[in-house]
């Protein structure tokens, strides 16, 4: 089936671009369509093409110094003879700087993620994820994420041998969810051309937060009687480092690696004697807390809406 | 063939003939003089070819990732030759050693709490000298091809821009590993043990001696494994770069020097039979997903790179 659907695409691109071939040789751009970009044409273009600036912001070309000066030399090819192939000319325009792709101020963005822990070798924290910003500029947004582990996490075969080797109690945490209030920068942005073709635009971005972790012990040590439930505990900075790649203007690809911090009480190593003992649920847990850092890894994508925006200052 | 992919030839079809045969209005009397500042440009004008045609010599630091009982840094180089921008091959070698591996977390719990008895002497003979049993990465080296897809530039704080590319590469690595040398001939068994027990003080202590003696040995072997992963150069000259870099090379090794053959987790005999089978042998070795992380910094010659027109 693949190969069948290569060769239906390149029978599709070859067919575009003979079609398209065919067409280019009738496009035509001049003097007189460039003004009408910026609304002061009085003769109507033949091929009724517009600059990028006339589709997207309605920019006028006045004032745009390449495009004069390319434009002075367009005269003279007019004054051609009327007898025989009439030449046309091109003047395109190109500005000094660029719009930036996808503009994010004032948009929210939706984050559908899937994440694993990277640090944990006895349990893999894998997660489902959902986020959401709002963008109070270009490179600074605030927003709240949440990440659902229970159900999802599986414990590794390193958490059996070493418990069988070393006569080793490790004893992991169970999570069941943690949520983060957010800020989002973004410091680092640029683009990538793929085989000098197409462009993709990215970004980096780094975020900071304040949330909670939703955890318990998992009882490894004396599991005949003790059991835990889940405590939320206070989780701080949260610190993440993340990618993001654009595919179109409302939708992108991301890969992001975060950090957890939050303290946790493992279970007590020490047993009590007797039933009564160690049925009591005071002696279940270490009296002091442990620093945990829960190391996330998550792809996903983001969705901005609205899905179109508009440009404040012409092109 | 699918009704999809039918649908895509047919109307690549219909288009293609529509392009020949519909003759396109006023075309055939035109002359098209491209006279803007664009006129005739290529893609992307005056672009550094920093690749092709080059040598590159990289000295690289990096650190294992993910590790369970030993962190491995490496100190290497990695030289390579692109015979397209978009194209190269590397070699490269990267230097572990005792010197430069550091015990996790686990190794020093082992070592502090571990338990020893009978049961698990071949295990653990003695839970104060485990690090000596640990598998290290002695060396890793390999070959790889490297493909660069993506090459564009990045801005930082909106201020300093560099050139920057995004590669990826697939190859074979060689890793030369220290695992615990084989124990087959009874020794440090449960069955041994108790013998030596039984017989008196004095047969229990020269027993147990050569089970503890047992963890210092190490046999070094090498192992193959493919190798990929993905980096990112920036380039800060026409002929230096500085590169970050995610390698894999999973591979079957002992990390631990214990004995794993036997029962897995399910408490299921496996193919190696009941747990315990009181050998450490290849039948211990676990699958690893073995990754690190790597800072170079890339030198190119010759120094100056072609820039295209």
């Amino acid at each position: 089936m693949t190969k069948s659907r290569i060769v239906a695409w390149l029978v599709l691109a070859l067919g575009t671009q003979v079609s398209a071939l065919a067409a280019a040789e009738d496009m035509s751009f001049d003097l007189e369509e460039t003004e009408k970009a910026g609304g002061e044409a009085k003769v109507e273009a033949e091929g009724g093409a517009e600059g990028e600036a006339g589709a997207e912001g309605g920019a006028s070309a006045e004032g745009d110094l390449i495009g004069d000066l390319a434009s002075e030399d367009a005269t003279q090819p007019n004054a051609a003879p009327d007898s025989g192939p009439k030449p046309t000319e091109v003047s395109e325009e190109i500005y000094a700087v660029q719009q930036v792709y996808a503009l994010r101020n004032n948009r929210i963005e939706l984050m559908p993620s899937f994440g694993f822990s990277l640090n944990d070798p006895f349990v893999s924290h894998n997660n489902v994820g959902v986020g959401l910003n709002y963008w109070i500029t270009n490179v600074l947004a605030v927003g709240a994420n949440m990440n659902w582990y229970q159900g999802l996490e599986s414990e590794s075969e390193l958490n059996f041998h070493v418990r069988r080797s070393a006569r080793l109690a490790t004893r992991p945490t169970e999570f069941q969810f943690g949520a983060s209030l957010n800020m989002t920068y973004v410091p680092v942005y640029g683009k990538f051309a793929m085989f000098e073709r197409y462009i993709f635009q990215w970004d980096a971005y780094l975020m900071g937060g304040i949330g909670i972790m939703k955890t318990r012990p998992v009882p490894v040590v004396d599991p005949t009687y003790r059991s835990f439930d889940y405590t939320y505990k206070l989780s701080i900075l949260n610190p993440a480092l993340g990618l993001r790649v654009f595919l179109t203007k409302w939708l992108t690809v991301f890969a992001e690696m975060r950090v957890y911090p939050y303290l946790e009480k493992l279970e007590n190593l020490r047993v009590g004697l007797g039933e009564e003992k160690r049925a009591n649920k005071k002696a279940w847990l270490d009296s002091s807390s442990t620093l945990v850092f829960n190391v996330v890894a998550s792809v996903g994508m983001t969705i901005y809406f609205p899905f179109t925006f508009d440009y404040k200052l012409p092109k | 063939m699918n009704t999809a992919s039918r649908w895509l030839i047919a109307l690549g079809l219909v288009l293609a003939t529509a392009g020949i045969l519909i003759d396109p209005p006023h075309a055939e009397a035109q002359e098209v003089q491209v006279t803007g500042p664009l006129a005739g440009a290529p893609a992307v004008r005056k672009m550094r070819i920093y690749r092709a045609g080059r040598f590159q010599i990289q000295p690289e630091f990096g650190a294992t990732l993910v590790d369970e009982f030993s962190r491995t840094l490496m100190i290497g180089a990695q030289i390579g030759y692109h015979f397209t921008d978009w194209l190269g091959v590397h070699a490269f070698f990267d230097y572990g050693g005792d010197l430069l591996s550091l015990n996790t977390d686990l190794t020093d719990q082992v070592e502090s709490t571990g338990q020893r008895t009978d049961n698990n002497a071949l295990s653990l003979p003695d839970p104060a000298g485990f690090d000596k049993q640990i598998g290290r990465i002695n060396f890793l080296t390999g070959i790889q091809a490297t493909f660069i897809p993506l090459r564009g530039k990045l801005a930082m704080f909106q201020a300093l821009f560099v050139d920057t590319d995004f590669y990826l590469f697939a190859g074979v690595a060689f890793a030369s590993v220290k695992e615990r040398a084989d124990i087959k001939d009874g020794t440090c068994t449960a069955a041994t043990l108790r013998r030596a027990r039984d017989m008196g003080a004095g047969a229990f202590d020269t027993a147990n001696r050569e089970c503890i003696a047992t963890q210092d040995q190490t046999a070094t072997r090498l192992a193959i494994a493919p190798t990929f992963g993905v980096g990112l150069s920036m380039y800060f000259t026409d002929y230096v770069a500085m590169t970050l870099e995610w390698r894999a090379f999973p591979f079957k090794w002992n990390t631990s020097g214990t004995d794993e053959g036997g029962m897995n987790k399910g408490r299921d005999p496996d193919k190696n039979g009941p747990f315990p089978d009181e050998q450490i042998d290849a039948s211990d070795r676990t699958s690893q997903f073995n990754q690190m992380f790597k800072l170079g910094f890339a030198f190119y010659l010759p120094y100056k790179g072609k820039i295209t027109k």
